[in-house]
């Protein structure tokens, strides 16, 4: 069966699908989505149970056609890295329609169209196992955000979407040239042309190549994170975004980035990726110290949101270029608890919203003496924020500078002054908008309803979860990882005794025998993995 | 040398004919019949001429003398220029202020038509001369066919002027090739210049110039793009998507046949000329596209960027690039045809119809219409996973596999300028407040124009979609470019 296929179709299915709705018939509308969210997400359970943990490779791999001559496949799958992807795009997702449904804005079969229409690019982003299809993905997402935003936005929403499309747009066409340029590169090398991730991978570029063609990807990567400085269309966005599409961006959205550098940028290129390790960690640290203090000094509590997570991307972003199985571990952990987390703090700053009647935290104080319910809540979801021991975001976190901290403890004392940051934001945002005097335009308004509830709850829970038992997701994460960064550990000058997987490399085409040479005839240092 | 072998040229053929049979149609007192007689004929003919060329699919077959060549490449451009036609006939449907011309009116595209595939058929400097004539003078004049309209008097009076510089410039570097060559067949053109470079041949840079100026003019490719915008604009919205789809495939297929077909081995020697015109072409067309008020005249600079795509793969120079640009006009001419379309549709109700601000809020009034022109600027703009991003990966992998990745940088980053202007009629149609004038919430309009506006945006996706069975014509029309 085309698992695959079926999950990244199924939310496509359900968007066409409401095209036939009649027009106004709105529970009809509620239940296409419904139906086509929740199966997606039965579906991706089931592709959760039958995954094999302990393999480090592409599974449940659907490979058909498209327009082979361009190189364009249809080729999807997942590994020990996507499917929690997959599961937290699901999940949110559903969550989102599910909300939706509750209170549908006008023009709501539209506006639930779209939503499924984004589920699809971003599931379909993170399951591609071909570098075209990864780029026909990464852009057909931004179409339905840019609908989104720009029809149920904010009164700044048209500037808002022009900056944010073209933001992104100027970092995924020069990804198209470096797709381009990469498949060419690769077929002098092995002589033959491909765009699959998984036969790239092995490709050895030269050190040149590799630097300019990890660059290409990575400027792509870095905007959509966002990485500092390329965030400038964040708060635009996060701001002029109705709240349920600003928790998909944030919570969704941002892993696209990270992803496509664990995917993509570190792998296939481990040379550049090392030349490029320590500037772009840096650029993390900035922005990881960056956002902390925005998110302090900001009185809008969406900003301060998303200025913090700016700076917990920052983390996840070091994570990955530490080129350590902890550290990534951690980034992954950390990918799928900020999404959880922040869906949720989102939910809780919409109620927040309610109350104040406004959307800074100057308009409200003491609320947790009228909205108790809340004041509970807010306070699991704040520590999990500020990732205190015991929580999701500390166990990613942890791995994450543990990680750091044995290759260059200088770098992970700077990340330091996040987790530090973090509790004084996190604090501000907590005891500013909590206690004090009752100050409130319609406290009452503030107590979490049934809509609050259908999104908190499981997503408290998810957190939760995480925060026991974490090594159920990073251990399934480990042979799919350890693949991954081996080849930049390598390129690093790592000790062998860190790197956990062999590196396969494709000796280039000129060394490869010919029939009728010797068998064993290989140049020395040379070896073929099958 | 081949003898007659009629069956060559049938399509042309019959699509003369009907013209002449159009024409007659025209005069007939019966209003009825003259309104609706010369479009219904001509669609009959067009039909059957598309039913012919699709028979003629297959291995190359000359005729006259040589001078025609019915080959993949000849047929695969018959079928753009007589899509573009259709389409032009049934979003014409409704002008019915043209009733007293409607003879003409379909007479003239067909001529224009013929003339088309003469230059995608021709085996002869003469006969690609021939075919360019031909269909510019048709156009000359259906652009001032709405002698009531100053505007479109203009229109025509400065595309006579301009084109027919562009004509002379053209025919002065075809007699400069016959002088250094000593023959007009493509054939015997080719393997004289087989083997040899431009530094020996003086006479030969001389007539590389001119052609490419010449033919830039037809292409309206930068920096002879000048007359485009006001010709855009004057003209009959109609004629407009005609010339910005067929004629823009005319003057590509113009240079495919001579540069890539012929010219193949001096591929060095003209690559640079012809990146230069691409280049110029990207930029210059992009920029002025940001700031245009009125959609024809945007359609237009983004048209001339367009151009600049395609001689992307004709300067690539190899199979896959001539492969690239032969989808990629596939590709433009469904997208082009539904954003003109919307157009036509808006001018149909009000009388500025194709100022940028008078569709706002149009999408949240006309859902139908409103996708149909979102789908069409998406693509245009290059999203995938629509044909325009499809082609736009062709062209620029044409180009970095002929070792010119600058060329698809700049290609690219004129993606990006182009998202400026392209997203902003999205938004204006989706993102602002309906005029109050727009009360009447439908679909989409119903009718000829109806159904052409949906085929097309239907199109954009379909040639995504089924990229796999296009582009194997693509790339037999590619091959069959450079059989010698």
């Amino acid at each position: 069966m085309p698992w695959m296929t079926a999950i990244v179709l199924l939310p496509l299915a359900g968007a066409l699908s409401l095209l036939a709705v009649p027009a106004g018939n709105l529970l009809q509308a509620r239940i296409h989505a419904l139906l086509a969210a929740a199966g997606t997400a039965a579906l991706v359970i089931g592709a959760l149970v039958v995954f094999d943990r302990g393999d480090g490779g592409l599974q449940l791999v659907d490979d058909f056609g498209w327009a082979e001559k361009a190189g364009l496949s249809w080729s999807l799958g997942v590994d020990g890295l996507s499917i929690w992807l997959l599961a937290l795009t699901a999940g949110i997702f559903l969550l989102a329609v599910a909300a939706a449904c509750w209170r549908l804005p006008d023009r709501g079969a539209g506006y639930l169209g779209l939503i499924l229409a984004a589920e699809t690019g971003l599931l379909g982003l993170f399951a591609a196992g071909d570098l075209v299809l990864f780029y026909v993905f990464w852009e057909a997402m931004l179409i339905p955000f840019y609908f989104l935003i720009g029809i149920w936005g904010g009164p700044d929403r048209r500037a808002a979407t022009l900056k944010f499309v073209i933001y992104t747009m100027v970092g995924s066409l020069l990804m198209l040239v470096a797709i381009v340029a990469t498949a060419f590169a690769a077929q002098d090398v092995t002589g033959q042309l491909t765009f699959s991730i998984a036969e790239l991978r092995g490709v050895s570029f030269s050190d040149t190549q590799s630097t300019w063609l990890f660059l290409g990807f990575a400027i792509a990567f870095a905007i959509k994170l966002p990485m500092w400085p390329f965030h400038a269309w964040l708060p635009d966005a996060y701001r002029a975004a109705p709240l349920g599409v600003t928790v998909l961006l944030a919570a969704v959205m941002s892993k696209a980035g990270a992803y496509g550098f664990m995917r993509i940028g570190v792998p296939v290129f481990p040379e550049g990726a090392s030349h490029l390790a320590l500037p772009i960690a840096l650029l993390a640290i900035v922005g990881i110290v960056y956002g902390s203090l925005l998110a302090w000094r900001q009185t809008t509590m969406r900003l301060i949101v998303g200025y913090a997570s700016l700076a917990h991307l920052g983390f996840i972003l070091l994570g990955i270029m530490a080129f350590d199985l902890q550290a990534s571990q951690g980034a992954v952990l950390q990918m799928v608890s900020h999404g959880l987390v922040v869906a949720a703090i989102f939910v809780i700053v919409g109620a927040l919203s309610r109350g104040a009647e406004g959307e800074t935290i100057d308009e409200v104080s003491g609320l947790s003496a009228r909205a108790s319910g809340l004041a509970g809540v807010f306070l699991i979801v704040s520590m999990a924020f500020l990732a205190i021991p015991g929580s999701s975001n500390f166990v990613g976190e942890f791995f994450i500078l543990a990680g750091v901290f044995r290759h260059d403890p200088l770098l992970a004392g700077l990340a330091m002054l996040g987790v530090v940051y973090a509790a004084v934001y996190t604090l501000r945002l907590y005891q500013g908008t909590m206690w004090g005097p009752l100050r409130a335009r319609a406290a009452e308004r503030s107590r979490l309803t049934v809509r609050d509830a259908i999104v908190l709850g499981p997503v408290v829970a998810a957190m939760l979860f995480i925060a026991l038992w974490p090594a159920g997701i990073a251990g399934a994460t480990e042979a799919a990882l350890a693949r991954a960064v081996a080849p930049a550990q390598l390129a690093a000058g790592r000790p062998p005794e860190e790197i956990a997987a062999p590196v396969s490399q494709n000796p280039p085409a000129s060394h490869l025998p010919l029939p009728g040479d010797p068998i064993g005839a290989l140049p020395p240092g040379v070896e073929v993995t099958p | 040398m081949s003898d007659l072998n009629v069956v060559v040229a049938v399509p042309a053929l019959i699509t003369s004919g009907v013209a002449v049979a159009c024409l007659g149609i025209g005069m007939v007192p019966k209003r009825a019949v003259r309104r609706h007689g010369p479009s219904a004929l001509a669609l009959a003919g067009i039909v059957a001429a598309l039913a012919m060329s699709i028979a003629l699919w297959g291995e190359r077959q000359e005729g006259f003398g040589g001078g025609l060549r019915a080959d993949r490449f000849a047929m695969l451009l018959n079928v753009v220029f007589l899509v573009a036609a259709l389409a032009t006939i049934g979003l014409g449907w409704r002008g019915a202020e043209a009733v007293d011309r409607r003879g003409e009116y379909a007479a003239l595209i067909l001529i224009s038509v013929t003339g088309m595939m003469l230059v995608a058929a021709a085996g002869d400097l003469i006969t690609i001369f021939l075919g360019i004539e031909l269909f510019s003078v048709g156009l000359y004049v259906l652009c001032a066919l709405e002698v009531w309209r100053e505007r479109s008097l203009e229109s025509g009076l400065k595309y006579l002027i301009v084109g027919s510089i562009g004509s002379a410039i053209l025919l002065y570097g075809l007699t400069f090739l016959f002088g250094a060559v000593g023959s007009t067949d493509l054939g015997e053109i080719g393997r004289n210049l087989s083997e040899s470079s431009l530094t020996d041949r003086p006479l030969v840079i001389a007539a590389t110039v001119l052609i490419v100026i010449g033919l830039g003019y037809k292409a309206s490719a930068a920096p002879f793009h000048m007359w485009t915008p006001d010709v855009y604009e004057g003209a009959p919205t109609t004629i407009t998507t005609f010339m910005a789809t067929a004629t823009k495939a005319a003057a590509l297929a113009a240079f495919l046949r001579i540069f890539s077909g012929v010219m193949a081995d001096l591929l060095p020697d003209w690559q640079t000329a012809l990146a230069v015109l691409a280049v110029a072409s990207i930029v210059v067309g992009n920029l002025a596209a940001l700031v245009q008020k009125s959609l024809k005249r945007m359609l237009a600079y983004s048209s001339i960027a367009q151009a600049g795509y395609l001689l992307i793969g004709v300067t690539a120079g190899s199979i896959q690039g001539a492969e690239a640009t032969l989808y990629y006009l596939l590709a433009y001419m469904a997208m082009t045809l539904a954003a003109f379309a919307v157009v036509i549709i808006r001018e149909n109700e009000v009388p500025d119809g194709d100022r940028i601000a008078s569709f706002a809020g149009y999408g949240r009034a006309r859902p139908g219409v409103g996708a149909v022109m979102a789908i069409a600027m998406l693509s245009l703009a290059g999203f995938p996973p629509l044909s325009g991003f499809i082609g736009k990966f062709l062209l620029f992998g044409s180009a970095v596999e002929a070792h010119m990745t600058w060329l698809a940088i700049v290609g690219a980053v004129g993606s990006m300028i182009s998202l400026g202007y392209y997203l902003r009629v999205i938004a204006v149609m989706w993102m602002s407040e309906p005029e109050p004038a727009i009360l009447r919430r439908t679909l989409a309009p119903s009718g000829p124009v109806g159904l052409t506006t949906v085929t097309s945006a239907v199109a954009v996706v379909a040639l995504a979609v089924a990229a796999s069975p296009v582009l194997d014509a693509c790339r037999g029309a590619a091959e069959a470019l450079l059989v010698p």
